[in-house]
């Protein structure tokens, strides 16, 4: 980072009390007030401005109008009126990139591989009312400066205004990989649904939407060549991602700097493909589905059958040239075994070529990553494909963690870069009962409910040497979708989805108790914009932060 | 049981059955088809077949039967009329319906629906609704035929029965792929399907957070879909006082989240009207002595340990606070505002609350000391003479007295014997309220709670599950015996029960999602009592496929009802069971 050097030691506060989430890496505040002028402008100092940052200043100045959140205190800012109206204002925000390179559009940008990403900033407020200045590295940078100006301010009557400035930022993601996980396939999202995910993810910063597209319950991908895919295994005609639909959602992730990482889960979770190609599929709907499958329906592709293999691999190809990104999942979780021990055709094909599963599983996996390394995308794969299955995996493969966040540390021992997706702290569905049919007293498989609170003491290093910690891109939180659909899907995510954006962006280590004034008001502030977000409390707590903590 | 009399209209309705001359060979082969048909709650009586009918594109209902129609009957009437063209609910199987467009190009279409009262007066529903929860009737009569350009009936001695007859006549239709309206499993008889328990509620808390008036005019709309007879609103608590009470307006302007989020007057009356025209009535809680700590806010003379701290030390959540119930003129206050609001609501029921007492609040209140040692009094001794105050200030103007269960069970409190208990802490403490001899409502917190398994909301826990741990599943709350461990005379106590939303988590945002289709368990358990209308024993396996069709339909209507399921389960009964 070649950024401005900026005097911390004349600053009269370093504890932060506004509410920015996720908490930038350094922050020095004051205590002055600060309000913006009637003419407040973004001046966008970028020669040649790409398009999605130019759209993106505009969004800032419009969230800056009408989020009209005033503060969580129990007079609503009432009380600062006086020193409101005394305060200096501030007539702009200038936009600059530091470096003199070409410049790159936010989407270019947001899709490059993780390693070659820049999202640090410096954001400088003065108390004055001389001009704020927002400068990075990289128009992914900016937006990520944006984001942080756009929640520094409250409402007061007519005035939009900060009591804490001087305000200096500089800051810069612990981990490059923050994520969400959506599950489309269980109950299907329209676009804009996604598209207001997308939104919130955006507001902190999270990049990355892993979006798990299919799986065996429907197939609402439309994939080019594969078009029978979603025809006969989508809920219904209107169920489906076309591919200008998926085209709509990539860009508009991509402006907000989120990449898309597509999974086609694969050989398992896959039952939905019988409708169009039963030749593929091994113990379709076979029942009863506790046998065959962790939940119903059962059905895998024939992973030993090369008709079955070049299938999905030419399916993947296809499916992945949808997409911008460098990653695709294969996903690879709840193989099945006895699914295949029963299946005629696997144990002939197995036995023609001498294989065991696992070795079968071996080449079918191998044919399938080629295909994708062949198209530019590096794999990802759920933890079983490492850890349970003999299966060679390029070095490069990004690895899932999810049955349980001790099984990253061997993972590091293999040498894989690890993703937390670890269903102890981050899976959003668990705690709402079991969902199968008749099981009267049943609590979730994952039970409990993971609180924000749990998520957000997560720990993305414990268990790691020192060595290995560099094996660890970060994390998300996730949501399979048995039991959500549309009619919840913001009171389920938001705000608990942002307590994974701020350990992976800020660092661990961060304290609940001083989080949830914070996470108040970052919920308040989404619901200001449209999104459903829960109540963590009644408003009385909300407004007086510790209160309702134990031993206030 | 209540309700079950067979009402006066039955011969009446015999009668007609007979003029009506429905070939009867029609109804031989009814049995094995009813668990099929998606009502919610499941009549207790029901006859189906399997044809298919149309809606007669000339459909209407005609009330013309009935002299000088209530308005609440005709705007009733209206919205089944819209409902069921608005609805286009398809159906839940895997080609949703266009199995049946075939058939239905030939099939018999309904002409009409004709609505019949055979009581001896019109009264409009909000009236019936409002009666003594002893002394209301809500059963009804419905047939459907098969015969083209049929004619349906429904028949009921009030008005009240009517509506509870055309929330079940909504719930037969469909549209097939092509936008037929039509349904399934006629012919259909219904021969006075009445409610298994009388009280049928839901609880919602608008003090925690605050919930506009439209959203609850969209909760008791979705309550009356279900037949839900009774609004237990549970309106203030020391959070927040967003009610506004005719004589004490200080209460709400100081207690009160912000100017906003108020009840004034004409709101509390709208909801009670919406209320009522929907077969629902308003039961208010003004929680007392304890969860009254934002009253410190207008009245401090008369809170005790206002927003005392550490609060774990004088209440149960945050903020600590209760009224001063040693003091004569706190419990002049009380008796005051109570008697201010109730005598403003129609309800014959009103709920002084009386739910966690904190003992240590008054032990270290100098002011309630004080007044204990004058009066000669214990603590006990007081609350006996402050509810004795509260109560017969409802009394006197009409209202009968709705308490929790310790007020019955904790503490020695002279309860008459027409009050009526809410059991919450645990549903085996049912059989102890029996005992005593008093009515009681089921609202136990290992069942009905809503708000359970979302995580410990008080602050600076890091891990800790909600105090209710875990969610309470549709499917626990289905279990629910009503008469576990009581006698068969207790029987008669048992009024009913309700699923309850408190809303330390909960917020207008995720209402609907929290509450839905959840709620309608219970609204099932107290209609249509143990048995399904073949006589079996209610169960989780057939009430699944009806749920999900109700949730599909309540999504229809605009209701954000979670899924139960990923939708490939719903679409195939019994391939999600294990």
């Amino acid at each position: 980072m070649l950024l401005p050097f900026v005097a911390l030691s004349v600053l009269l506060s370093i504890t932060p009390a506004f509410a920015l989430w996720p908490l930038p890496r350094q922050i020095t505040t004051g205590s002055t007030a600060l309000r913006l002028s009637s003419g407040f402008d973004i001046k966008l100092s970028v020669k040649n401005a790409p398009k999605d940052l130019r759209d993106a200043v505009t969004r800032t100045r419009s969230f800056l109008r009408n989020d009209k959140l005033e503060a969580l205190v129990i007079d609503r800012g009432a009380s600062s009126a006086g020193a409101i109206k005394a305060a200096k204002s501030l007539r702009s925000l200038t936009v600059s990139l530091v470096s003199s390179g070409p410049v790159k559009s936010i989407s270019d940008e947001a899709v490059a591989p993780l390693e070659a990403r820049v999202e640090g900033y410096s954001l400088t407020i003065p108390a004055d009312g001389s001009e704020a200045v927002l400068q990075a590295n990289s128009t992914l940078g900016l937006f990520r400066g944006l984001t942080t100006f756009s929640q520094l301010w409250y409402e007061l009557g007519r005035d939009t205004y900060t009591l804490e400035a001087p305000i200096n930022i500089v800051d810069s993601p612990a981990y490059p990989y923050r994520g969400f996980m959506l599950d489309t396939a269980r109950n299907y999202f329209p676009v804009d649904d996604i598209k207001r995910t997308l939104d919130a993810m955006s507001w902190v910063k999270i990049n990355t939407l892993h979006w798990h597209v299919v799986d065996s319950q429907s197939f609402p991908l439309v994939v080019p060549g594969f078009k029978e895919l979603s025809d006969k295994g989508a809920y219904n005609a209107e169920s489906i991602y076309t591919p200008s639909a998926v085209k709509e959602i990539v860009d508009y992730a991509a402006a907000r700097g989120i990449d898309v990482l597509a999974e086609i889960d694969t050989p398992g979770h896959t039952s939905i493909i019988v409708k169009s190609f039963p030749e593929h599929i091994a113990c379709p709907e076979a029942a009863p589905w506790t046998k065959y499958a962790n939940e119903p329906p059962a059905g895998q592709l024939r992973l030993a059958s090369a008709a079955t293999t070049n299938f999905t691999a030419s399916l993947l190809t296809s499916a992945a040239g949808l997409f911008r990104s460098s990653y695709f999942s294969t996903g690879g979780d709840e193989i099945n075994a006895n699914c295949y021990a029963e299946d005629e055709q696997t144990q002939a094909d197995l036995a023609a070529q001498g294989k065991t599963v696992n070795q079968a599983l071996d080449t079918f996996t191998k044919v399938c990553h080629d295909a994708l390394k062949k198209v530019g995308k590096t794999a990802v794969v759920w933890e079983e494909m490492l850890l349970q299955h003999p299966v060679n995996l390029a070095n490069d493969t990004l690895i899932l963690v999810w049955i349980s966040s001790n099984n990253a540390a061997e993972v590091a021992q293999k040498g894989f870069k690890i993703i937390h997706a670890s269903n102890e702290y981050f899976y959003l569905d668990c705690g709402g009962g079991g969902w199968v049919g008749q099981n009267v007293l049943g609590n979730s498989w994952c039970d409990p409910f993971k609180t924000w609170q749990k998520a957000y003491s997560f720990n993305p290093l414990a268990g790691l040497t020192e060595d290995q910690h560099h094996l660890v891109i970060g994390g998300q939180q996730l949501l399979w979708t048995e039991q959500s659909s549309p009619t919840n899907l913001d009171n389920v995510v938001w705000p608990r989805a942002a307590s994974s954006a701020e350990v992976f962006w800020s660092g661990a280590g961060g304290n609940v108790g001083t989080a949830l004034p914070r996470l108040h008001d970052l919920a308040y502030r989404m619901k200001k914009r449209g999104i459903r977000a829960i109540d963590l409390q009644p408003e009385w707590c909300a407004l007086r932060p510790g209160k309702c903590d134990l031993a206030a | 049981m209540h309700d079950s009399a067979i009402p006066p209209g039955l011969l009446l309705l015999r009668t007609f059955w007979a003029a009506m001359k429905f070939p009867k060979p029609l109804f031989v082969f009814l049995s094995a088809s009813q668990s099929a048909v998606a009502l919610w709650p499941i009549p207790r009586n029901l006859q189906t077949g399997n044809t298919l009918v149309k809606l007669s594109p000339n459909f209407d209902i005609q009330v013309t039967s009935i002299p000088n129609a209530p308005q609440d009957l005709l705007d009733a009437v209206a919205r089944t009329t819209s409902r069921i063209r608005s609805d286009k609910l398809q159906r839940l199987n895997v080609g949703r319906g266009a199995g049946d467009s075939a058939g239905l190009a030939h099939a018999p279409s309904l002409a009409r629906l004709s609505l019949w009262l055979t009581g001896s007066s019109v009264k409009s529903i909000m009236e019936e609704i409002n009666k003594d929860i002893a002394g209301r009737s809500e059963g009804y009569s419905l047939s459907v035929p098969s015969t083209n350009e049929g004619l349906a009936t429904l028949t009921a001695t009030t008005s009240l029965g009517l509506f509870r007859g055309l929330a079940t006549f909504e719930q037969l239709w469909y549209d097939d792929p092509s936008g037929t309206t039509y349904a399934y499993q006629t012919p259909v008889k219904i021969v006075n399907d009445a409610p298994a328990y009388p009280y049928r509620g839901f609880m919602l808390d608008t003090a925690r957070n605050f919930f506009s008036v439209n959203d609850i005019e969209r909760t008791l709309d979705t309550m009356s879909m279900v037949k839900m007879s009774q609004f237990h609103w549970h309106i203030v608590d020391s959070q927040s006082f967003p009610l506004t009470i005719p004589g004490f307006p200080e209460l709400s302007q100081k207690g009160a989240y912000s100017a906003q989020e108020i009840y004034s007057s004409a709101d509390i009356q709208d909801i009670v009207q919406f209320a009522g025209a929907r077969g629902i009535d308003v039961l208010m809680e003004i929680d007392t002595p304890g969860h009254t700590a934002v009253i410190s806010t207008s009245h401090p003379e008369h809170i005790a340990c206002a927003q005392a701290t550490p609060w774990e030390s004088f209440a149960n959540e945050p903020p600590a606070g209760q009224l001063r119930l040693a003091n004569a003129a706190t419990a002049n206050f009380t008796a005051s505002l109570i008697s201010s609001i109730a005598r403003t609501l129609p309800s014959t029921l009103f709920s002084t609350g009386g739910d966690e007492l904190n003992v240590n609040c008054y032990t270290k209140d100098a002011q309630t000391q004080a007044d204990l040692k004058s009066s000669g009094r214990t603590l006990e001794q007081a609350l006996d003479v402050f509810t004795q105050t509260t109560h017969n200030a409802l009394k006197s103007i009409g209202k009968t007295p709705v308490v929790w269960e310790e007020m019955a069970l904790d503490h020695k409190v002279t309860l008459s014997n027409k009050t009526i208990v809410m059991v919450w802490i645990s549903s085996q403490n049912a059989a102890a309220v029996a005992a005593k001899g008093l009515r009681l409502v089921h609202a136990p917190s290992d069942f009905f709670y809503l708000d359970c398994g979302a995580g410990e909301w008080i602050g600076n826990e890091a891990a800790a599950n909600s105090w209710c741990d875990p969610f309470k599943s549709w499917q626990k709350a289905y279990t629910f015996d009503p008469l576990a461990s009581l006698t068969a005379a207790q029987v008669p106590l048992v009024l009913g029960g309700q699923q309850l939303l408190w809303t330390e988590q909960s917020s207008p945002e995720n209402l609907d999602s929290i509450v839905w289709p959840r709620a309608a368990t219970s609204a099932e358990i107290f209609w249509t009592g143990a048995n399904l209308p073949d006589g079996t024993p209610r169960n989780v396996l057939s009430a699944l496929p009806r749920l999900h069709d109700l949730r599909y339909r309540l999504v229809q209507r605009g209701i954000k009802a979670i899924a139960l399921q990923p939708r490939w389960c719903a679409l195939r009964d019994g391939s999600c069971n294990n």
